[in-house]
């Protein structure tokens, strides 16, 4: 038995894979999921062994998560994203972050998880039926003002007058950002506009009777300097990024892995 | 004339729709329970009775010339309605199709309950519906105040105050109202309730509530032997079998039971997460939630629902063997032990579950609230509160009557059945022999 463990996060847009070993996390990759979900996830595997001198015998146990974890053949099991998200903090939060809520933003939902004290999952909220206040909905909207989804974060920084979006659907919000386009407002304005009014919705969806905990926030949306900004500002209080945000999921399927293996 | 023969043809060809559409839900929702594994045997008669009334849609098996009573709730004493001679439906609905249909009737707020009866009495075309002599509503929410008044435009109702507390008053008023439900049955199937025959109505029901006591004995017992799908399967059934015919059924499952016990057979040898299911009423075909759990390898340890165990678990106790004696044990029944939220104060709710938890080896507990059911909606802090001191977790799934929320729903119940997984000893992996 190897005591190396990886963690698959087949999430709808990206392919996430973390590599963990002696309790801490040694490498992590990424690749557009594709239409081959199965074949990028050997492939990722593969490279995270060969890239780190490992050969596969290294590898005790292989979790997968996310939307596609059912079909990934190369997990020897799956877990769900809640659970795995849950896990991924004990690695990912800083020191000092007391347990706990979690603000997950994904390529196509987002999710609040309540933790107890020793990281447990005790409840959780999500909306899936929808693309606002989701990652798809950052990288159309980033489309139209034409920039990329790197740089939204950055740019919306410096806005002096964010605008009002107040569509919740995604498809009427591009419709008010195109037309506010057309009003000449500043692209920056707009780009913080849309930062508040996803925190606002995702909020929305929060137990604010939770007391002495701290919000961490993970998922590829945590990236986003912006988006993180809004939350601060909307909530008024601190929110903490975890350490590689986008592979958290990945990360906590690799921990559970290692429980297993 | 032109015109009115097509009016015509449209509503036929609506009433069709419907009716393929309703009977699709209810078939596929039977299947989906047939093939889940380790139903015991004798389960036929239940499966039967869900598929006469909604894949068939046929009336429920009475004598000819019997009368049907509709009810909804569990505080219509079924007792009384076999003492008329009559045989109780209880129509409580879980109907897709008809939910849809009824969502264009009933406010935008309103359960999805509430909705689908609206639905089925706006079509017409249920035959338990249309068969019911007079339909008895016990006002325990405002949408079931509404829909009586709704539903008193096409068919015979009697609406039962609910009172908020019980107290002795409460229990004397609600006496009265059972006199006068007598006496309206008495008027519809033209029967007199004597001693004899109330009598009569307490056997055929204590003897479907000391099969199920016997079948609930059954059920506690671990590693499993029986599913609670199969078990809902079976408590729903009793809204459209006559008691006594329902407690022969349930028999013949006990006695299955027993073999099992006999032969050392499970369900499985698996340890499923063992899940107590409460909240509103799981009302077929919108057993949704049940499958889930059990799909998502759960097992329904529990139920404290009122179209569930509860429906049938309080036996009414006489004693004081006159008629008025009697007719005071289904009072007493009806509203002393019962934990429904109606209730100003329901400490027995949190009672019952805690023993449910404690006789059922429960660890986790799935909180069922139908969109618009603000009465266990409320209910749901509190117990979360006090499951919590019991380190018991608890999740609210709020649904209503669509699939639409099927997926949202599943990933919801699997993480809380890992959550409970986790809590256990995990699997040790076997040794493989790895190559990418």
């Amino acid at each position: 038995m190897g005591k190396y463990y990886i963690g698959l996060d087949g999430g709808s847009t990206y392919l996430k894979a973390a590599l963990i070993g002696k309790g801490k996390v040694i490498d992590t990759m990424v690749r557009s999921t594709g239409i081959d979900n199965n074949g990028t996830a050997r492939k990722i595997a593969a490279e995270l062994c060969s890239r780190n001198s490992l050969s596969p015998s290294d590898i005790g146990y292989i979790m997968a998560t996310g939307y596609s974890r059912k079909i990934l053949e190369v997990a020897d099991d799956d877990i769900s994203e809640i659970t795995a998200h849950a896990y991924g903090v004990r690695m990912t939060a800083p020191k000092e972050y007391r347990p706990g809520m979690i603000i997950d933003i994904g390529g196509q939902d987002s999710k609040i998880i309540y933790l107890d004290q020793s990281y447990g999952v005790k409840n959780f909220s999500m909306n899936d039926k929808c693309a606002a206040g989701t990652g798809k909905f950052m990288e159309v909207i980033a489309q139209i003002l034409e920039t990329t989804i790197d740089n939204v974060g950055p740019l919306s920084l410096k806005a002096t007058n964010p605008c009002d979006i107040n569509s919740t659907c995604v498809v009427f919000a591009q419709s008010e950002v195109i037309s506010l386009v057309a009003r000449k407002y500043d692209r920056c304005d707009i780009l913080a506009g849309m930062h508040q009014s996803m925190a606002k919705r995702i909020i929305k969806m929060m137990k604010k009777t939770e007391k002495g905990v701290d919000i961490l926030m993970t998922g590829g949306g945590a990236l986003n300097t912006g988006l993180h900004h809004a939350f601060e500002e909307e909530l008024m209080r601190d929110v903490y990024v975890a350490q590689y945000p986008q592979f958290n999921g990945a990360i906590g399927a690799a921990l559970i892995a290692s429980e297993r293996g | 004339m032109t015109e009115s023969i097509k009016h015509e043809n449209l509503k036929q060809r609506q009433d069709k729709r419907f009716i393929n559409k309703e009977t699709q839900t209810a078939a596929k929702y039977l299947r989906r329970m047939k093939e889940l594994s380790g139903a015991p045997e004798g389960m036929e008669p239940f499966y039967d009775t869900l598929e006469r009334i909604y894949v068939d849609m046929e009336y429920i098996e009475k004598k000819p010339g019997q009368k049907t009573i509709g009810t909804y709730c569990v505080m219509t004493p079924p007792e009384l309605i076999y003492a008329s001679g009559a045989v109780p439906v209880k129509l409580c609905s879980g109907n897709y199709t008809a939910f849809s249909v009824g969502e264009n009737i009933a406010p935008r707020d309103a359960c999805p309950l509430v909705k689908a009866v609206a639905g089925f009495k706006q079509t017409g075309l249920m035959p338990i519906y249309e068969d019911c002599s007079i339909m008895v509503i016990p006002i325990t929410c405002d949408c079931k105040k509404k829909i009586a008044g709704m539903l008193s435009d096409s068919c015979d109702i009697m609406t039962m105050h609910i009172p908020a507390s019980r107290n002795d008053d409460d229990i004397d008023e609600y006496i009265r109202q059972l006199y006068d439900l007598m006496e309206r049955l008495e008027n519809v199937t033209g029967n007199r309730i004597t001693y004899e025959s109330l009598s009569n109505g307490f056997r055929k029901v204590g003897y479907a509530q000391y099969e199920l006591s016997e079948f609930i004995r059954l059920k506690k017992q671990l590693p499993y032997l029986i599913r609670g799908s199969h078990a809902m399967a079976i408590l729903n059934s009793s809204s459209y079998m006559p008691a006594d015919v329902w407690g022969r059924a349930l028999h013949r499952v006990n006695a299955a039971l027993k073999k099992r016990i006999a032969e050392k057979k499970t369900v499985t040898s698996k340890k499923l997460p063992r899940i107590l299911l409460t909240g509103s009423p799981i009302v077929f075909p919108n057993i949704k939630i049940p499958l889930l759990i059990e799909e998502m390898g759960g097992i329904v340890a529990g139920d404290e629902t009122c179209m569930g165990e509860r429906g049938l678990w309080d036996p009414a106790v006489i004693t004081n063997d006159s008629f008025d004696g009697m007719i005071r044990a289904l009072a007493n029944r009806a509203l002393r032990p019962c934990p429904c939220p109606t209730f100003a104060d329901n400490s027995q709710r949190i009672y019952r579950l805690k023993q449910l938890i404690k006789e059922n080896q429960i660890q986790g507990v799935i909180y069922h609230v139908l969109r618009g059911c603000l009465v266990y909606d409320h209910e749901y802090k509190r117990i979360e509160e006090e499951l919590g001191k019991l380190g018991i977790p608890v999740i609210r799934l709020e649904s209503d009557y669509n699939e639409e929320d099927i997926e949202q729903l599943r990933i919801r119940i699997e993480a809380f059945i890992e959550l409970i997984k986790l809590k256990q000893a995990p699997e040790k992996a076997v040794a493989v022999r790895r190559s990418f």
